[in-house]
């Protein structure tokens, strides 16, 4: 027995959610979307849950990261309840509920919030330096030595422990009963899920989804090994012509890719574009910021210019230090690890129904 | 007897000639017993035919005509033309459907398509040779016009009546005029507030001198028929007589009224009906308050006492989603954050209505589903009401929610003295108790009251737009009737041979429509049949024991000697018709019975078998047997005999 509460409608729209509550039911949504399967079937389901409010359900629920927003369903919806950006709203919402420190949610819901974190983090980088004496070799030193540490420390600290919420709320209080055996046999779908986005391919068979699949599958590629490059193989350090290059490449592809993003958003010619939250731009602009200023602070050491210019690694470190302590442990970098857990857990629940047959 | 009957059977363009032998039957009817001329036509309805048989009629001297063609829906009044045009008596003609009923029914069979029109024009040939000529009934009618009910319908009506010149005499039980919308406020759709609706047809009424208005008002004894009522009217004390052309009947409809205990009805201050709750919403201003506690949350529950699978009410009574979805909307425009949660079972908010369910559900408002068979539960928690729903759009998962207020959408029912008003003007009332029309679709305002006509939701559901519809539609049929001061109605009426009667009193018992009287003639009393009131429908005829009573143009000479046109047999030949269907030669005619009961009863002859034994013996499917042997059961040829040894069959034997 659920209670409704009306409440939920407005909680949700703050993450972003349209005129949801205007569906009258019919299932257009369900019956158009592609990944929609008979035991799995949404967004209605999800719809109704928002609208009646059943907060329980659906954080219990894996199916809004089910859902890889063709938009199909917000094109098609009768009554122009926007059910696709419901999800969308859904998954950030979800996002905000497995974060144990409750500042996702802060985040979404105030743009103030992101903003006063974006200066606070300026601020604290110019004291820093001035604490250094602007000593270049030192500020660039700690700039690396930052990135390993905030990549475990963020890790660590929140993202694991969101992760095991996660896995709180989905496997553990539904009470889905699976063995060590069924966590291991449905390990390689977070690999490949992590990996790949294979899922976003079966989205709808069209050369479309394809390009659109490939330009995220390589943007995701060349923002992992641009990590690995900068992290362990010290591109900015590097003397290694191989390794120089590679992060050339690397952080080109995550500024073209990011910048073509930041055009179809800006267009809004496509469903998934249309309700921009500040967390979708500040994700795809930090990300162009990154591997532009990474690109070109490479190019300034190489054409040995960059101590004339040092703002130019300052600007860097500012974006990459927001970028690792704000988009990546609370914004919307998580839905790279929740998308794939979310696979995985299904996968579990799915070896648990059928062992049960 | 007709000595000089035409016939004209229509190709009907290839509709007919294609699968019946149309130009053989020609030729056959010419040699008919007072056949003289028989022809088959390319389009019995064109001018040209109409010609040609009015030629045929005058040059040949005929005095009958039969023309089979199609449906007599369609063509009896041009063909009733033909003949008074030529001067001979309209009734002195028939029509024989031999394309509805013939080749349209039977385009897979040509042969028996073609028997049939034989047979069946041989039975008009038989009807025409012993009809008689007959006149029209021709009445008076008062310019007077009763509308019972002053009703949204009724004032309405009244006021077109009136300007169409009639006297209009608008009779109302309570002591106000306006009915249920008087005491309603904003109006759906129009956002108009009913009373000043109400305040501005009355204030036309009051300009018109033609109409009268009696409120405290009931309707007394009626009798008279159309074109001439007279109806006795208790206005307070007085006792007034009206003669009246036509009644207009709008008397409305009740609203449902929950059982004490029906979802906490009556158990709870917090529990009202939609037309309570509209009176909160109208008379509250600020803050929605009721029992002087504030108002956040309001559950309307639907479909209170409609659409029920068990009981009277198994209708829809249309208005009231659109009246919860407006009270809703109107508690939004009025107040501030008052929550709704919409209980129902589908929402109709049909046509231009839907955009009022779109609004409110843009405004928040939230819309449960429920089944019949799982109701929602209110509980009473202190007096709160905390309910409980399976809500269907949910995979049927079970649902609460407090809600400060619930509201019952009750449904329309038929008034409760309608069955008063139904015995005194002889309307014909429905299982739901609401007024029956002759036909909802054709004849939708009319009864099988000649001259009383039905308008409003006195009939069923309706809401102000269609009720004021119908009771206008009613309103320009009654001047229809009324205009001219005299009306001509069909001569299809019962007649008594006062020989023969002798007043036993049974075609009166029968008769619906209360035409039969008795009166004395010659010393004895006898049967007088009131022609303004008699419909026709013939089944005063079938009782008689003397056979006293029968029906213009079905009496017995007319029926017997269709029947025997019918059954009779003739010769025919061999053709192909135009589009490749074949006709075989032979005796043609109707058969007693289909060859197939012959099978039937060979098969069982002194036995008693059971279906699938018939089907064996006879190597006929069973499916069909079964088909024949109920009609055979039907008609008394075959009875059953008991359970077969398995107890799995019923036996069928011959009836003696």
């Amino acid at each position: 027995m659920s209670h409704i509460n009306s409440n939920f409608a407005e909680e949700i729209k703050k993450f972003g959610a349209k005129d949801f509550h205007l569906c009258f039911n019919c299932g257009n949504c369900t019956a158009i979307c592609a990944l929609s399967t008979k035991d799995e079937s949404f967004p209605r389901e999800m719809v109704r849950y928002s609208t009646l409010g059943l907060e329980e359900d659906i954080k219990s629920s894996l199916k809004p990261w089910m859902c890889y927003y063709c938009g199909e369903c917000s094109t098609d919806c009768p009554r122009q309840a926007h059910p696709g950006e419901l999800m969308m709203s859904l998954r950030r919402w979800l996002t905000s509920k497995y974060d144990w420190t409750g500042l996702s949610g802060l985040l979404y819901k105030h743009l103030s919030a992101y903003i006063i974190g974006f200066l606070l983090v300026i601020v604290g980088l110019i004291v820093f330096a001035a604490k250094l004496e602007w000593n270049q070799e030192k500020i660039m030193h700690f700039g690396h030595l930052f990135e390993m540490f905030a990549i475990a420390g963020v890790f660590a600290i929140i993202l694991l422990p969101n992760i095991f919420r996660m896995w709180l709320y989905t496997i553990v209080r539904p009470k889905v009963k699976a063995t060590v055996k069924v966590y291991y046999k449905a390990f390689s779908e977070l690999l490949v899920h992590m990996f790949t986005q294979k899922r976003f391919l079966e989205c709808e068979k069209s050369q479309e989804t394809q390009i659109k699949w490939f330009e995220h599958f390589i943007l995701v590629i060349g923002y992992l090994s641009l990590l690995f490059t900068t992290v362990f193989l010290d591109w900015f350090g590097s003397q290694n012509m191989f390794v120089i290059a590679l992060g050339y490449i690397e952080s080109a592809i995550i500024f073209v890719v990011t910048f073509l993003f930041i055009l179809k958003r800006a267009k809004k010619t496509e469903a998934l574009h249309k309700f921009s939250q500040p967390s979708d731009w500040f994700f795809v602009i930090w990300l162009f910021l990154m591997g532009f200023t990474a690109f070109f602070v490479r190019l300034f050491i190489d054409l040995n210019i960059l101590e004339s210019n040092f703002w130019l690694f300052m600007a860097h470190l500012a974006v990459l230090v927001q970028w690792a302590i704000i988009i990546v442990p609370f914004g919307k970098w998580t839905h790279f690890l929740y998308r794939s857990f979310a696979m995985y857990f299904a996968k579990v629940q799915e070896l648990v129904v059928k062992s049960k047959k | 007897m007709k000595q000089r009957i035409g016939v004209y059977i229509c190709h009907c363009g290839g509709n007919i000639s294609d699968y019946v032998d149309v130009e053989q039957l020609g030729k056959l009817m010419a040699k008919e017993d007072g056949v003289i001329i028989s022809k088959d036509v390319m389009f019995a309805c064109s001018d040209a035919n109409q010609k040609e048989m009015i030629n045929d009629i005058n040059e040949k001297q005929l005095d009958a005509i039969v023309v089979a063609s199609c449906s007599p829906k369609l063509h009896t009044h041009t063909f009733r033309g033909v003949a008074e045009r030529a001067g001979i008596n309209q009734y002195n003609y028939a029509q024989v459907n031999v394309r509805e009923q013939c080749s349209w029914a039977h385009s897979d069979k040509p042969m028996d398509a073609t028997i049939k029109a034989y047979g069946l024009i041989r039975a008009g040939i038989g009807r025409v040779s012993h009809s008689e000529a007959l006149e029209s009934i021709e009445i008076n009618t008062q310019k007077a016009v009763a509308v019972i009910g002053a009703g949204v319908s009724g004032m309405r009506a009244a006021i077109d009546l009136a300007r169409m010149g009639s006297h209009v005499y608008l009779i109302e039980k309570e002591n106000v005029v306006g009915g249920k919308i008087a005491s309603t406020g904003k109006l759906f759709m129009t956002g108009e507030n009913g009373k000043e609706v109400i305040a501005r047809l009355y204030q036309r009424i009051k300009e018109m001198n033609n109409i009268t208005v009696f409120t405290n008002a009931t309707l007394g004894k009626v009798s008279g028929s159309i074109g001439s009522f007279f109806m006795d009217v208790n206005v307070g004390e007085e006792l007034l007589k009206l003669n009246v052309g036509s009644v207009l009947v709008t008397t409305g409809f009740d609203f449902y009224e929950p059982k004490e205990g029906e979802y906490g009805y009556k158990l709870s201050e917090n529990v009202i009906t939609l037309q309570d709750f509209n009176k909160l919403i109208e008379s509250s201003n600020g803050k929605l308050i009721h029992n002087g506690k504030p108002i956040k949350s309001v559950a309307y529950i639907y479909c209170v006492g409609n659409r029920q699978s068990k009981g009277d009410n198994k209708y829809c009574s249309r208005q009231c989603c659109t009246a919860a979805v407006h009270s809703s909307l109107r508690v939004h425009e009025k107040f501030e954050g008052v929550k709704a949660f919409h209980i129902h079972r589908d929402i109709r908010t049909y046509g231009k209505q839907e955009l009022l369910y779109q609004e409110s559900s843009r405004k928040g408002d939230i819309y449960i589903k429920f089944e019949e068979k799982d109701p929602p539960v209110v509980e009473l928690k202190d007096g709160k009401p905390f309910i409980k729903v399976k809500d269907y759009l949910t995979s049927k998962k079970e649902l609460t929610l407090d809600a400060d207020l619930v509201v019952l959408v009750t449904g329309m029912v038929a008034r409760a003295d309608s069955s008063e008003i139904s015995s005194k003007l002889k309307i014909p009332i429905g299982s739901d108790k609401f007024f029956n029309e002759i036909h909802p679709k054709l004849k939708p305002v009319e009864t099988v009251i000649k001259g009383v006509y039905i308008g409003g939701a006195c009939q069923g559901p309706k809401n102000i737009t269609e009720s004021v519809q119908s009771a206008l539609s009613g309103a320009a049929k009654i001047n229809a009737v009324l205009r001219k001061g005299s009306i001509a109605l069909e001569p299809i009426v019962a007649r008594v041979n006062a020989d023969a009667c002798a007043w036993c009193n049974k075609c009166a018992e029968v008769c619906e429509y209360d035409a039969v009287k008795p009166i004395e003639s010659n010393g004895k009393m006898i049967a007088e049949v009131n022609i303004s009131t008699c419909t026709g429908c013939g089944i005063c005829a079938p009782v008689c024991p003397t056979n006293a009573i029968e029906i213009a143009q079905y009496t017995d000479n007319e029926i017997e000697s269709m029947i025997d046109g019918f059954m009779s047999n003739g010769d025919i030949e061999a053709r192909e018709l135009e589009h490749g269907a074949k006709v075989k030669a032979g005796k043609v005619g109707m058969m007693e019975c289909p060859e197939i009961w012959n099978h039937i009863i060979g098969a069982i002859n002194g036995s008693s078998l059971t279906i699938p034994e018939i089907a064996a013996k006879t190597g006929i499917e069973s499916n069909l047997i079964t088909w024949h042997l109920m009609t055979m059961n039907r008609y008394s040829v075959v009875e059953p005999a008991g359970l077969n040894d398995e107890e799995s069959y019923y036996k069928y034997k011959l009836k003696k």
